[in-house]
């Protein structure tokens, strides 16, 4: 019984995930050419990779950079409107839709709305900037090196800054109200509030959402491929952007060498999630 | 102050929409000629043109297709597991739930060229079929997860009593677990479809033909062949997010709950 049960899930699981990643491994030793030639070349691919191939160490960059922004950026902008809401200011419903409402729509609608805001001529952004006299100040946001990434981290916060919110507003409300009627009676004001209770009390939480973002931004591919495609220069390549263009965009017709490149990503990926996960995981379990 | 703040917020995350809606019923040049303006008159015709004669209506069928065939077959498999999961005790069954819940964190590359080569080998390449079941397989986890937390809430005396009743187990599969867990299945459903309509990596990859694109895939392409019918990308860009709007219009807490689902914990 168990096993009928089972057996389909297990059977997907064993055909398009644990099948495909081994494969992965054995492709990152080989080169692959279409029409099944397949050549052992050993460790080279990762030879290659680690010390001749600077746009993978660029894009290695451009993802550490956002993974380390990001991940700050969307936990404490969720944080701060779920204080909001949970402080009870009004029109809570109303504001909890609004904000939420990015979390659901796909990258690609997302992407070409940002690419019309960032939009020299008769984008939002300069639109504002031109109007209160800091035309100056107006530049193509997406078309120049040093701020295209800037503007695709502010387009991701836009998207996920609200499901952080509504996590931190679920861990808000099962806080238990005798703690915190306790501090109002004892004159406790809004931020020493938030500093010495609120916070500790929803650590759990908030590592949880930071790993969660930090892992979504090790993985960032769709905003990226719709709004700039890595470029201008590079400048927003990331690791999953680079590893389709060298399997799907630059000719090169070997799947090898990609397979290297999401092979080493992977196991980075793995390594941080378990490093952090160690590192931040609560040592004793607040009492309360 | 606080709510000027909160107001300006809510400008900034709900105010794009504002705009792609209104100049999805502006034809280019009147976009053109002003890019805030109203839509004066109102051009509905322009739905119809983006149904018809610009392909969305090819695309729109496609992802429906494709996520409705995904979605069920993702629950009737992820229910079942989830249901042998939770019930029964046996060797290696929590090793099994961690397994299939920690692919959730990979990087999609380190499947996706596999799974291209092995869609090629097998016909299934530039299929909606073959996009179908790489689709089940990475929502399979979510929806194990899911089901499989709410499954062991169930009171197991319910199931020792049908069992003593003479009840088969897969009768009590059948007429326990599937009607009791109701409204988890709900939730990954819906979160199953909201995911999955809005999906572009694996359709970028794995579909090549125009007549075969999905909705996101549709929308990308249209934009890149015709960047400047700024009207047309609207409206394109209107159908593709309107039946998510109404699913969180009706489901909005199912919704929020299977999103946020695995975060808090």
């Amino acid at each position: 019984m168990i096993g009928t049960l089972l057996t389909p899930a297990l059977f997907v699981y064993a055909g398009f995930t644990a099948y495909p990643v081994g494969r992965t491994f054995y492709n990152s030793v080989h080169l692959i050419k279409p029409g099944g030639v397949e050549q052992f070349v050993g460790l080279q691919n990762y030879a290659q990779l680690l010390s001749s191939d600077l746009t993978f160490w660029r894009a290695v960059v451009n993802t550490m950079i956002w993974a380390g922004v990001a991940p700050l950026l969307d936990v404490g902008c969720g944080l701060a409107l779920a204080l909001c809401l949970y402080a009870g200011v009004p029109f809570a419903r109303f504001f909890r839709v609004a904000w939420f409402t990015p979390v659901l729509i796909s990258y690609v609608v997302v992407g070409i709305l940002w690419m019309w805001i960032y939009n020299y001529d008769w984008g939002v952004v300069n639109a504002l900037l031109r109007a209160v006299g800091l035309g100056v100040l107006a530049r193509s946001w997406l078309g120049n090196t040093s701020t295209a990434l800037a503007a695709l981290i502010l387009t991701h916060l836009w998207k996920w800054a609200g499901f952080n919110m509504v996590v931190c507003l679920a861990a808000l409300h099962a806080l238990p109200s005798e703690v915190m009627e306790a501090a109002e009676l004892d004159n406790c004001g809004w931020v020493r509030k938030t500093i010495f209770m609120i916070l500790p009390m929803i650590r759990g939480t908030l590592i949880g959402l930071l790993i969660l973002s930090f892992v979504g931004k090790m993985k960032v591919f769709d905003l990226v491929w719709v709004m700039t495609e890595g470029g201008p220069l590079w400048a927003t390549e990331t690791v999953s952007t680079y590893v389709y263009k060298r399997a799907f965009g630059w000719q090169t017709f070997d799947l090898g060498y990609p397979s290297a490149l999401a092979t080493v990503w992977f196991l980075v990926v793995l390594a941080f999630v378990l490093g952090l996960h160690g590192l931040l995981r609560q040592r004793e379990p607040l009492e309360y | 102050m606080l709510l000027c703040v909160l107001g300006g917020y809510t400008a900034f995350s709900a105010g794009p929409f504002l705009w792609v809606a209104i100049m999805s019923l502006r034809t280019t040049s009147e976009i053109s000629a002003s890019h805030y303006g109203l839509p004066s008159p109102a051009h509905w015709q322009q739905y119809v043109t983006a149904w018809t004669v610009s392909n969305y209506r090819t695309y729109f069928w496609n992802s429906c297709a494709v996520v409705v065939a995904a979605v069920a077959l993702t629950t009737v498999i992820g229910a079942m597991a989830a249901h042998a999961l939770a019930r029964y005790r046996f060797r290696g069954n929590r090793a099994i739930l961690f397994l299939i819940f920690s692919t959730i964190i990979f990087p999609a590359q380190i499947t996706l060229l596999a799974l291209f080569q092995i869609l090629v080998k097998y016909e299934l390449f530039n299929t909606l079929t073959g996009l179908t079941l790489v689709y089940v397989a990475t929502q399979l986890p979510l929806t194990i997860y899911i089901l499989e937390a709410f499954f062991a809430r169930t009171p197991q005396d319910l199931f020792d009593a049908a069992k003593i009743d003479g009840s088969s187990e897969l009768a009590s599969f059948w007429r326990l677990t599937l009607p009791i867990g109701r409204p988890a299945i709900a939730t990954a459903v819906i979160v199953n479809f909201i995911l999955l309509w809005n999906e572009f990596l694996y359709a970028v990859v794995l579909i090549t033909d125009e007549d075969k694109r999905t909705l996101p895939l549709g929308v990308q392409k249209f934009m890149g062949d015709r960047m400047q019918d700024i009207g047309m990308i609207a409206t394109g860009v209107m159908i593709a997010v309107l039946p998510v709007v109404v699913l969180y219009a009706l489901f909005s807490k199912q919704l929020i709950q299977g999103m946020t689902a695995g975060a808090v914990k």
